[in-house]
């Protein structure tokens, strides 16, 4: 229905139009003159359109009818009439004109419009053309350009699937669009012969209709079957006509001469053109492709593949770096399915559960699964490789020397005990009977009497294993007894003592010795009495002070068996005895230069071998083999050789204070002890510095004795009250290491006022040790 | 007299850079300087004095060698991590425009590893910088391998991409044909943590861990940007080490990968070696079994598959009957193998030479058919079995792609594994392994008569030991004998599972465990005799311990209790005979016996104690340094074998429960 309303709509707006033709007709006489030859045509024009509105009838569309109206306007152009030339002028002329009007109107636009024009064109008020538009019926679909009659929706489908049904589509509303009417062969029959205009026998395809064709399209197949042009042009490529570019005009309006730059190329072009050419050239411009392809290409182009260690050459390692270690290969415990002893007990599941991660000695516990199948995934791994990860570069990595030896071998290797043996072990006999401290023991070298001298000025000689007192001197009221020594030989029986700046020689006497070793010992001490009054002291000279005084001691000590005095002039603390027993060395560390002095009995004579000596002299001694001297400053120890009188070498065992030291017997080794608690072992061959440190006392080392009597032992006494007993081997071979092994801690001592034992002696022959303790008690230890 | 030095100017202070100081000079950020130290291998260095270096700050920081970062400033990874801080500059800086279109060309051009899997830029120059020999890299593969292998069985995730992972999997496919056709796989393990493998290629120890085929947990905080850094570097390594590793035995790298099989799961069967010379082409189709075979029906593929067996059989062993042929014609054909070298005349020394006679990983499984059961981890298995030689496996479809046969029936399967348990039904027939296999049954336990059931360990095992195991104790839902690690080597004194207990326990063990069993024996009934052994046992702990803590004080005092202890032992067991009113005289009997032995622990007891006593002696002649690092030996050596005396301890218990 509603087609049919818009049909009429159009009808009386083409007929409107057509009057309004009339009326442009009118206006525009003078200006278009073709207008009036169309008008001519337009009638026949106006039959077509009667006639395809009579066709389009159920459903054609106004677009059909707008091509219709392009082919008025091909048709136009057609001229049915004879007189070809003045189509042809015509034609020029309109294109001429075409040319001249404004760009943007079509003239065949007007013209078209000419048929359904909605306007007027009038005159206002000053003579221009004005357009005066109709009123617009305000009905539906009246602004919708769109509204065309009933259209089959069916979309780019054959309406061949629609054969079986009585429709052949839908309209916009979704009605069915019927089939029209076919009438049955009969009928076709007859249509045949009785052939309408424009009859062709086909079917169009949107409708079902018989499609019918115009004169004007028949032509046109018809031409387009011959394959000439569609349309009846005579000449399809006329030539152009240039109105500016190729005629010269007689009066430029511009006279300048011609730029340069509208024959030189330019070089800013050239340039950019350059830039675009080598980015073609580096690649940085690539044609086209598809993303996907692209990507397909770098993924090729990323495989690259060689052989990167082709021409390798071996580095020596950079000894700074430390290639990261590998991780511990996996143990029993990590198996799937492990030893059942592997598996924690239930307190240690729990103790491990109840840990703190990090405290945990191992991340994991065993478990054990009867079947591969029943293994779960490892819950940490990747936790775990992460971990691995953050070692890699972030933990700093130190060399470590994993020792991977026996803990063994570290130890030294001892001797046995059995072979250690014998050493003293316990305190067999306590010599009480000084008054004060005990300041000195010496066995003799028979080994059956001990002398000692203490604080209260008496040197006492005992009995050495029944501890009886046999024979006692006092020697100084004031002074305290600073040391005594027995003269190392056995021919005699000579006792050396000091106290104060005197030193006593003197012949003890009690049962054990006879007649005839008294006797001697007398003789030894009474020789140079002849050798002094002989007046042979051809070394000393007269203007100077004599470096020691030897005289008698006077009868009352004469008595006694005290027979020599020698008088020197600072105090004596220390009495050292040569081999032979021919010579002795004293020290008195006040004695500015001459505390070393070295006093010889044979000739009672006293010699001060240094004029100089750096530092205080703390003690000094014999080599026990060869003619040399050693003589112990606070610091070092200096070894001089007597016969050549030069200094042979400098011990430096590193104390603070050296209190005493022992040279080994078989020569080559020196104990050193020291008041900041260390005994020192040096081997005089290998080095001035010691070969062993040792330090086990909690307080300063008084004295220190090697055994004379052969067997491998030397002791020290320290302020702490104790004596340490150590075993000392020297083996033959001199590329072997002496070996030292402290055996005994000998305890006993009491100590009073910070000193403890401040003297040691060995007995000649058996491993028994004597010393003298500060609590007025001198003790054998066997 | 030379110029004051001042202080901080040489020597350690200058030695040392901390970390943020080497950002600094670099003019890196953060990351970029992390990514830069784990490519090249910088990691930091602990100063033998803090105090120095640091300059009297205190704050914990990490130092790096100034010389190591002086290193970095050449490197030319350095200008890509530049360039990229630019262009991420110029993105922020168009979005801060509100230049959407522009970002997003910028983004393009970015190289983004991270989302895109792949580098604008390579490491190759830094893999040669870092590894100048191809051994230098394989000692290195340890970690690369577990890495990789590990990220190839992650799931995808933004921090993880797809194309990573897949890459991963192909380059440990890769590596994984390279040990099949080398036969370079030594030693498996089956651990907790997932299936540890070692290979010796070139005479370096490979050990790698790969994760059972689960999906893998990411717990708490792990960074995957840290990892992805480490992956992308050992991606690169592992593509130039199979690619050496594959020419050097004359195969085309990369490998002809199907996708389509991969996308059925064929793994390692998607893969197609190629020789590089014509050589080697029979061997690269062995290795992906001919698939054109299993087409026609099972009959008559059997039949072919027995043909072709007998045929294999034959040739191998034409092959090995060649084989001393070929050495007795001597000269003619020059062979890789190593000569032996026999001694002409007597006299020189004997130089080992390695002989690989005895057992070749090649041969292993050379002969079998293996059909993998559905349950069974098909992965793992494949590898290993072609590994160590075997040509044929075959498994369920489900198991995807690239099985010898499909079919379960298949008559040229010798062995089976399974990992099911026996199903109740069949249990009385479950008893011993041969009438299964005999029995012709259809059900959930059916078997197919001639061929052996085993289940996985079985084959782990063997391969270990180099030597088929007996398949009766690997039988289906049987219980399996411990899985021990291949890699622990045994060391003297330490605890060894597979040596039976008398061997390695200690005399004073022995001692007291066959007290105590004569105690069981004796005081079963009485109580209070267990009581006071408990109270022995303790006492002997605490003995241990002081023995541990390297102090044996009072040594005597002890001796003196434990006398007393036993004679006080002694008479509670005369008034307990007396008022259970039994006769002494059998007490007596056990005693006589249990009488040595006691003497015989005190005499170990005394002897040790001596031996404690010389240990102290010694110790003290040690100087101070050395005796504290003989204590800390003593110490871990200590505590190793208080580890060991448990589980001696453990292993007792349950061999006497085992008795029992």
């Amino acid at each position: 229905m509603g087609s049919k309303i818009t049909d009429k709509k159009r009808k009386s707006r083409d007929s409107e139009s057509e009057s309004d033709d009339e009326l442009a007709n009118g206006l525009f006489d003078g200006i278009l003159s073709q207008s009036e030859d169309e008008e001519d045509y337009l009638p026949s024009d106006d039959d077509d359109d009667v006639e395809d509105s009579e066709n389009e009838g159920t459903g054609a569309s106004e677009d059909d009818d707008d091509d219709d109206d392009d082919d008025d306007i091909l048709s136009d152009d057609i001229p049915s009439d004879v007189d070809s030339e003045e189509a042809i002028n015509r034609l020029v002329k309109q294109q001429e004109e075409l040319e001249i009007t404004e760009p943007g109107v079509d003239p065949k636009r007007e013209e078209d419009d000419g048929a359904d024009r909605n306007y007027r064109i009038e005159k206002d008020a000053n003579g221009g053309e004005r357009y005066v538009y109709d009123e617009i019926d305000p009905v539906y679909d009246s602004d919708d350009s769109d509204a065309k009659g009933p259209v089959n929706t069916i979309g780019d489908i054959p309406l061949s699937f629609y054969d079986s049904y009585p429709h052949i589509g839908y309209d916009i509303n979704g009605k069915k669009i019927m089939r029209p009417a076919t009438g049955d062969a009969l009928q076709s029959l007859l249509d045949s012969i009785e052939v309408p205009k424009g009859w062709t026998g086909l079917t169009d395809v949107d409708t079902g209709n018989p499609l019918n064709l115009t004169q004007d399209e028949l032509e046109l197949v018809r031409r387009v079957q011959m394959g000439l042009l569609p349309t009846d042009l005579q000449d399809p490529y006329p030539d152009t006509v240039e109105y500016f570019t190729s005629i010269e005009e007689k009066m430029p309006l511009s006279s300048a001469p011609e730029p340069k730059r509208r024959f030189l190329p330019s070089k800013n072009e050239a340039k950019q053109i350059m830039k675009l050419v080598r980015a073609i050239r580096e690649g940085r411009i690539l044609p086209y492709k598809p993303p996907e392809e692209r990507e397909r290409e770098e993924e090729e182009q990323e495989e690259v593949h060689f052989d990167l260690w082709q021409n390798e050459e071996p580095q020596a390692p950079n000894p700074m770096h430390i290639p990261a270690p590998k991780l511990a290969p996996p143990g029993y415990d990590l198996s799937y399915n492990p030893p059942e002893e592997y598996l924690p007990s239930k307190e240690e599941r729990e103790e491990w559960e109840n840990a703190d991660p990090e405290d945990r000695e191992k991340e994991y516990l065993p478990q054990k699964h009867n079947a591969l199948r029943k293994v779960p995934a490892w819950g940490n791994l990747v936790k775990e490789r992460f971990e691995r990860c953050m070692d890699l570069y972030l933990a700093p990595r130190i060399r470590k020397n994993r020792l991977n030896i026996d803990p063994n071998s570290l130890l030294p290797k001892l001797p046995s005990p059995s072979e250690l043996k014998p050493f003293p072990t316990v305190a067999q006999t306590i010599f009480r009977g000084h008054e004060g401290r005990v300041r000195s023991v010496s066995v003799d070298p028979t080994g059956v009497a001990l002398a000692t001298g203490g604080d209260d000025g008496t040197v006492r000689v005992w009995e050495l294993l029944t501890g009886r007192q046999v024979w006692s001197v006092k020697l100084n009221s004031e002074e305290p007894v600073n040391a005594v020594r027995w003269r190392p030989t056995k021919d005699a029986f000579v006792l050396a003592a000091a106290a104060g700046e005197d030193i006593f020689l003197m012949v003890p006497t009690h049962a054990s010795v006879t007649p005839a070793l008294d006797q001697a010992s007398r003789d030894i001490l009474a020789t140079g009495f002849g050798y002094a009054t002989n007046g042979q002291q051809p070394a000393a000279p007269v203007s100077k002070e004599p470096a020691a005084k030897w005289a008698r001691p006077g009868t009352k000590l004469e008595d006694e068996g005290v027979l020599i005095r020698i008088t020197v002039r600072s105090t004596v603390k220390v009495i050292n005895w040569h081999r032979r027993g021919d010579h002795f060395a004293t020290v008195s560390p006040t004695g500015q230069r001459s505390s070393v002095a070295i006093h010889t009995l044979s000739k009672h004579l006293t010699q001060i071998p240094f004029r100089k000596l750096s530092g205080l002299a703390q003690t000094a001694a014999f080599h026990p083999l060869r003619p040399l001297f050693f003589v112990a400053t606070q610091r070092t120890i200096r070894c001089y050789d007597l016969q050549k009188l030069e200094l042979v070498k400098v011990v430096q065992p590193g104390a603070k204070w050296i209190s005493s030291f022992d040279i080994h017997p078989g020569g080559d080794n020196l104990i050193v002890g020291s008041y900041d608690k260390r005994l020192l072992w040096h081997d005089l061959d290998l080095s001035n510095r010691p070969y062993k440190t040792m330090r086990f006392h909690g307080q300063a080392i008084r004295q220190v004795r090697y055994h004379r009597g052969g067997l491998p032992l030397f002791a020290d006494a320290s302020d702490d009250g104790s004596l340490q007993i150590f075993h000392g081997k020297v083996p033959n071979d001199q590329l072997e290491n002496p070996t030292i092994v402290p055996v005994k801690m000998l305890k006993g001592h009491k100590v009073v006022s910070k000193l403890g034992v401040l003297d040691i002696d060995w007995h000649p022959r058996e491993p028994w040790c004597v010393s003298a303790g500060a609590d007025g008690t001198a003790r054998l230890w066997m | 007299m030379g110029k004051l030095k001042k202080k901080g100017q040489s020597g350690q202070a200058k030695n040392y850079i901390t970390r943020t100081q080497a950002v600094k000079k670099l003019q890196l950020s953060l990351p970029d300087f992390r990514k830069l130290c784990i490519w090249k291998g910088i990691y930091p260095r602990e100063p033998r004095s803090r105090k120095k270096v640091s300059k009297s700050a205190t704050a914990s920081t990490t130092f790096y060698y100034t010389k190591d970062i002086q290193y970095l400033l050449h490197e030319p990874l350095l200008q890509k991590f530049r360039d990229q801080k630019v262009l991420e500059k110029k993105i922020s800086r168009a979005l801060g425009r509100g230049d959407v279109g522009d970002a997003a060309r910028l983004e393009r051009n970015a190289a983004r590893p991270d989302k895109t899997g792949k580098p604008r830029y390579t490491l190759n120059h830094v893999i040669r910088e870092r590894y100048p020999t191809f051994i230098d890299a394989l000692r290195d593969l340890d970690d690369c391998l577990s890495m990789l292998f590990l990220f190839a069985n992650l799931p995808s995730t933004t921090a993880v991409p797809a194309k990573m992972i897949a890459r991963c999997e192909r380059l440990c496919l890769e590596f994984e044909h390279y040990l099949i056709t080398s036969h370079s796989l030594r030693k498996s393990f089956l651990s907790i943590k997932g299936i540890y493998y070692q290979a010796s290629i070139q005479g370096e120890d490979i050990l790698w861990l790969v994760p059972y085929k689960f999906n893998q947990r990411v717990v708490g905080d792990v960074d995957f940007r840290i990892m992805g850094t480490f992956v992308e570097f050992y991606m690169t390594l592992l593509g130039f080490v199979n690619y050496r590793l594959y020419t050097a035995v004359g195969l085309k790298y990369p490998p002809k990968f199907d996708q389509l099989k991969d996308d059925q799961g064929a793994e390692l069967g998607a893969f197609a070696l190629e020789g590089v010379n014509i050589a080697t082409n029979d061997d690269t189709k062995a290795i992906t079994n001919g698939e054109a075979e299993h087409g026609p029906d099972p009959k008559v593929q059997a039949e072919v598959d027995k043909i072709v067996q007998q045929l294999r059989v034959e040739s191998d062993d034409k092959a090995s009957e060649e084989g001393p042929a070929d050495d007795v014609e001597g000269e003619e054909k020059p062979s890789d193998a190593i000569d032996k070298f026999e001694p002409v005349a007597p006299g020189g020394d004997v130089l080992p030479q390695p002989s690989y006679s005895s057992s070749d990983p090649a041969q292993l499984f050379s002969r079998l058919t293996f059909f993998l059961s559905r349950e069974t981890p098909r992965q793992s298995l494949e590898f290993i079995l072609r590994a160590f030689g075997c040509k044929r496996i075959g498994w369920d479809s489900v198991l995807g792609e690239g099985s010898f046969t499909t079919d379960e029936s298949d008559p040229s399967i010798t062995h089976q594994i399974v990992d099911r348990p026996v199903v109740q039904a069949a249990m009385n027939e479950e008893g011993d392994g041969e009438d299964n296999q005999t029995s012709q049954k259809v059900g959930p336990n059916h078997r197919y008569p001639g061929r052996l059931y085993v289940q996985p360990q079985w084959v782990w095992d063997s391969v270990n030991d180099e030597e088929l195991k007996s398949p009766e104790l690997y039988g289906p839902g049987a219980a399996l004998p411990p899985h021990l690690s291949p890699f622990v080597k045994p060391t003297q004194g330490q605890y060894d599972p597979t040596i039976p207990l008398e061997e390695q326990q200690s005399e004073g063990e022995a001692i007291d465990a066959e007290l105590e069993d004569a105690n069981e024996e004796a005081g079963e009934e009485s109580d209070v005799e267990n009581d006071m052994d408990v109270a022995s046992d303790e006492d002997e702990e605490e003995e241990d311990e002081e023995e541990f803590d390297g102090v044996s004080v009072s040594e005597e005092e002890e001796g003196s209790e434990d006398e007393e202890e036993s004679a006080t032992l002694q008479r509670q067991r005369e008034l307990e005979a007396e008022i259970s009113g039994k006769s002494v005289k059998g007490d007596k009997k056990m005693d006589a016996k249990t009488k040595a032995k006691l003497e015989a622990k005190k005499a170990l007891e005394r002897k040790k104690k001596s031996e404690a006593e010389d240990l102290e002696r010694a110790k003290g002649m040690l100087s101070k340094k050395k005796r504290k690092l003989f204590e800390q030996m003593q110490y871990t050596n200590n505590k190793k074998s208080a580890e060991d005396l448990k589980l001696r301890q453990k292993r007792r218990r349950l061999e006497k429960e085992k008795k029992a």
